[in-house]
């Protein structure tokens, strides 16, 4: 192992809570980055126990709807359940996962709603309300591009299943739907929003690198112009978390990250710490996100 | 010819019939809120300024924690978009120079998870010395259940963040700038920060579905205790709160009454503030009325800068320009 990769683990298991998950920084549990950290930690020796624990936590703290809350008091599942179900994918019962994967295609957008499309049509509102079903971060709320790129991610995994595979599918295809309607004039994404009265807006690194991520296997001539957006953005691009969503990406459609520049800036929290993981695991050719690696 | 009930003549009347309401509502003689607006730009003067600025509001300081709560959107260095940096240094040295125990700087941004390169981008790592030991990111903060003293129609209790919660008071250090859905953006509206991103996303959606206006007003009941500080030296005009223009106007607007610093700075602005909603929700004693409001430092005649309103809010507009 890289030892700058050794040193992240080491980073990481030295911040896992007795509880067995991880807080932000230094403080109390929370779903998203123990499930980031689950995640790249996985195939690491060293951390089999702390994968365990971490196993345990978050099983421990699935709802009785299936998702998962952000954290253990807030009683309402969101947009972190598609993180939970990739990090357990494989270490845990079906039966957990799949009561996971059913919430998530529970889970539609609010401004998909015909009764919200049929008020702003009658507000003579602007064409700017989808028709695609995507996911929000929060239930009942608008559909934007982070929780809908996380939720395809999960749910890909469900398309061999009898059962869920065709509503998996359906979503799928509504889910790309999406994210190619919230295509920025620059080729990328933002957090989902690429117009404001009619105003173009531009896009942002880890948005464009998780759409990517979520885009994986398409053939869409708008590709090209989407992994040159984000190769722009990985020249220039500050941001551990900006960073490490982008090579995700790129590397995920076998674009090469040799030539790039890939700036070290300082890791603050958990979920840069393990995305800088995962990044790094993904260029060694452990993409924890490829859905071709998973088959092969 | 009959009259027509338009759409815009029944907003026009059912503002007239707001406005008459607000004027009916007057502060105790001898309690109107005091609010300055001081000429301002950001220099080396900024400290002293701000300094004079909390002691003649007798802003209580001494050993109490405070949270400085800037404004930090977006980075686009063609525009105004976050609280200058150099705004926020100068109130931090203020509040320890007046014996506050401690000062933190805290923020929630509602679209971009990297707050930290945010903050990097907005130079306040380079204003601000040993910023990353004050700053605490309000989305990834831990976090508190808090039943809304004065709930939404659809929000009654939301999850905020301790560092805000715990405080002795909060500093809004907002930016003075137009916004497409509410008209102003400004120290009540900033509060849309606290609202952790780890629980209801970025951005904040749930505030949007419950009424953005609603949600003002009860994110607002929540934080009793705020001074506000608006940072009108650079704002932002047309398109706001991201894809506006920049817009000089060279002030600094500050009070303890939130409703009444808001509204005079919304008449800086060239904005009239009985026709913000949130504003006319929020006031209880008729604190947007000019009359009502003790207004020390520059009249607002002399420092008026009216901002670019886009065609939507062109019926903000304050008369007599």
């Amino acid at each position: 192992m890289h030892e700058g990769m050794s040193a992240t683990v080491s980073l990481l298991l030295a911040a896992q809570n007795q509880d067995g998950a991880w807080g932000f920084s230094r403080g109390s549990s929370a779903t998203e980055p123990a499930a980031l950290a689950l995640l790249a930690l996985a195939n690491d020796p060293r951390a089999r126990d702390a994968c365990a624990r971490a196993t345990s936590w978050l099983v421990a703290h699935q709802r009785p709807d299936g998702g998962w809350a952000p954290r253990p008091a807030v009683r309402q599942s969101t947009y972190v359940t598609s993180l939970a179900l990739l990090a357990l994918d494989g270490r845990t019962e079906r039966d957990v996962l799949r009561r996971g994967a059913e919430w998530l295609l529970r889970q539609t957008n609010r401004d998909s709603s015909l009764l919200h499309r049929a008020r702003m049509f009658l507000l003579g509102a602007k064409p700017d309300v989808p028709s695609e079903q995507a996911w929000s971060w929060f239930p009942n709320t608008a559909g934007w591009l982070t929780p809908t790129a996380l939720a395809m991610l999960a749910l890909k995994r469900w398309r061999s299943d009898a059962e869920l595979s065709a509503a998996a599918e359906r979503r799928l295809a509504n889910g790309e739907a999406y994210l190619w309607s919230r295509l920025c004039r620059d080729g990328g994404w933002n957090h989902g929003s690429s117009k404001a009265l009619g105003y173009e807006a531009d896009s942002y690194p880890e948005t464009t690198g998780q759409a990517l991520l979520a885009l994986q296997g398409t053939r869409d001539r708008r590709l090209d112009q989407a992994l040159a957006a984000a190769e722009r953005h990985m020249a220039r691009c500050r941001s551990a978390e900006g960073i490490a969503w982008l090579q995700l990406g790129l590397l995920v459609h076998g674009r090469a990250m040799a030539g790039i520049p890939a700036p070290s800036p300082p890791l603050r929290t958990i979920p840069e710490i393990a995305l800088s993981l995962l990044a790094a695991r993904a260029r060694s050719g452990d993409h924890a996100f490829s859905e071709a690696s998973r088959a092969a | 010819m009959p009259h027509e009930m338009t759409r815009r003549r029944a907003i026009l009347a059912a503002s007239a019939a707001a406005c008459a309401a607000a004027c009916s509502l007057r502060p105790a003689p001898g309690r109107e809120p005091l609010v300055s607006i001081l000429k301002a730009d950001y220099g080396s003067g900024l400290f002293d300024a701000v300094r004079r600025l909390l002691v003649e509001h007798k802003v209580p300081l001494k050993g109490r924690r405070v949270v400085l709560k800037p404004n930090l959107v977006e980075y686009d260095e063609s525009t105004a978009i976050n609280t200058s940096p150099k705004l926020v240094l100068a109130v931090m040295e203020a509040c320890r120079s007046l014996g506050a125990a401690s000062v933190t700087i805290a923020e929630g941004p509602g679209h971009r998870r990297p707050t930290w390169d945010l903050a990097e981008a907005a130079g306040y790592f380079a204003e601000i010395p040993e910023f990353e030991k004050t700053f605490v990111d309000l989305n990834l903060d831990e976090i508190e259940e808090v039943r809304l003293p004065r709930p939404a129609p659809d929000l009654e209790a939301l999850w905020l963040p301790q560092t805000a919660l715990a405080c002795d008071l909060l500093i809004s250090l907002p930016k003075m700038k137009t916004h497409h859905w509410v008209g102003a953006t400004l120290g009540m509206k900033n509060l849309f920060g606290l609202v952790p991103g780890q629980v209801y996303g970025w951005p904040k959606n749930i505030l949007h579905w419950a009424g953005i206006h609603d949600c003002i007003v009860a994110i607002n009941s929540a934080v009793p205790n705020m001074f506000t500080i608006v940072d009108g030296v650079e704002g932002m005009e047309g398109n706001g709160p991201i894809q506006g223009r920049r817009k000089h106007a060279g002030v600094i607007v500050a009070g303890a009454d939130r409703v009444a610093v808001d509204a005079t700075a919304c008449r800086v602005m060239g904005i009239d503030p009985r026709r913000i909603r949130y504003l006319r929700m929020a006031q209880d004693a008729g604190q947007i009325e000019d009359a009502n409001i003790r207004q020390i430092g520059e009249p607002v005649q002399a420092v008026r800068t009216d901002f670019d309103l886009i065609p939507e809010f062109r019926h903000l507009r304050l008369a007599g320009a």
